[in-house]
């Protein structure tokens, strides 16, 4: 016991950006979890949480706020559009979660999927891989055919007067946007998650930030055009 | 991988999602006649709405790990982690939400020849605002999880999604008022 209190204070001594010896050497000896070794360098008593946590995420914070914020330049493009065609409105919020949901999908199945050898470099020829194609494809084909819905009778019960014309094409905008997103999802997380694990990464770690922040940011994009096309 | 299971899961989980984003899409379609007003808000909204989530997500996944390795008990008073922790979110929030209002200041500025300074007011005062709410909203809420039994980490995900996109529309048309 008096070792185990000995060792737990000098884990927490360690520098955070040092990977030292005594963290595997408690973990055999204890058998206490890496992630809990790895918690009490992080924020143990001698550790400043605030300044740890900022430190860490601020630059990834901005980063992907910044990208989100490229994509509103489309948004700005079109805002008179916007404001005026209110079933847009209501639809724009949904669709962005959407994207980011699916994207996170993909990304982490595609990352077990090469882990657990289901695609290889054949991709194309992967049974998984098709499956999951149709899933997301089908569920993204329903979702969207929902919202179109949804944000035109929202809209019609608030006042806007909605005809025939503006909800086919507020619902041809919600179905094409979500599709052609689906699409780009898939080969980001493919090319991505091939080329990453074919540097002995871990996809996990980079895949989803980059699917999901690509998406988004095409998403805005996507969805500025349509509305400049369709209205 | 069978194609029904993965089909249910997914599609359950999206509409509960979905849902949220009507909500919010909803409170913006009630109060886009004042925010408007402000040119560059449609730059900043994205960024806007991606930060809270992603502050307020990292907090409640950081709270759970404490919660569940024992670092940290669900209490407010004498917790030394969630001190740090809301203090972190609080900072991140101001930097983050300051940052994007000068990118929207800088690209309206650009791309629409608007010189408009108020937008980074607004988005200063937008992301105190929505700490204000989220902050306590995200805390209590993974607390009142974990003391019932539940994994924080399944439910706080999509319920700060959607608690952040609200929150951030009506601060940001508080903060439109004020400025």
């Amino acid at each position: 016991m008096k070792g185990r209190k000995k060792l737990f204070q000098k884990i927490t001594k360690v520098r955070r950006h040092e990977h030292h010896p005594v963290l595997h050497h408690a973990h055999r000896k204890f058998g206490i979890s890496r992630k809990t070794l790895f918690y009490m360098k992080e924020y143990g008593p001698r550790s400043h949480v605030a300044h740890v946590i900022v430190k860490e995420s601020i630059k990834i914070l901005i980063m992907a706020s910044i990208i989100s914020s490229i994509g509103g330049i489309g948004m700005e493009a079109i805002s008179a559009k916007l404001v005026t065609i209110i079933p847009l409105l209501i639809l724009l919020p949904a669709l962005n979660d959407m994207v980011g949901d699916f994207g996170c999908i993909v990304s982490s199945k595609f990352t077990n999927m090469l882990y657990l050898g289901k695609v290889g470099t054949k991709w194309w020829r992967s049974r998984h891989l098709h499956t999951l194609f149709f899933v997301i494809l089908s569920t993204s084909f329903i979702t969207s055919v929902f919202i179109g819905v949804a944000a035109s009778v929202i809209s019609y019960w608030s006042g806007f007067a909605l005809t025939l014309d503006i909800f086919l094409k507020v619902l041809t905008i919600a179905v094409l946007a979500n599709i052609i997103l689906v699409a780009v999802i898939f080969c980001v997380s493919i090319i991505g998650g091939l080329g990453i694990y074919g540097k002995n990464e871990d996809p996990n770690n980079f895949l989803i930030p980059i699917t999901t922040s690509f998406a988004d940011l095409l998403n805005l994009a996507i969805f500025a055009i349509l509305v400049g096309m369709f209205f | 991988m069978t194609f029904w299971k993965d089909f249910d899961e997914i599609l359950t989980a999206e509409m509960a999602s979905i849902t949220g984003g009507l909500v919010a899409g909803t409170v913006l379609a009630f109060v886009v006649n004042k925010i408007e007003l402000i040119p560059a808000i449609f730059i900043l909204l994205p960024g806007f709405l991606e930060m809270r989530g992603n502050i307020s997500g990292s907090l409640s996944a950081r709270m759970s790990s404490a919660l569940f390795l024992g670092a940290a008990k669900p209490k407010v008073r004498k917790n030394r982690i969630l001190r740090g922790n809301v203090a972190a979110a609080i900072l991140l929030a101001v930097v983050v939400s300051t940052a994007l209002g000068f990118v929207a200041f800088f690209a309206n500025m650009v791309f629409f020849h608007v010189l408009d300074y108020r937008i980074i007011g607004v988005a200063l005062i937008a992301g105190v605002l929505s700490n204000l709410i989220e902050i306590p909203l995200t805390v209590f809420t993974t607390f009142w999880l974990f003391r019932h039994g539940h994994d924080p980490n399944n439910i706080m995900g999509p319920y700060v999604t959607t608690t952040g996109d609200i929150s951030s529309i009506l601060s940001i048309f508080l903060a439109v008022l004020i400025v």
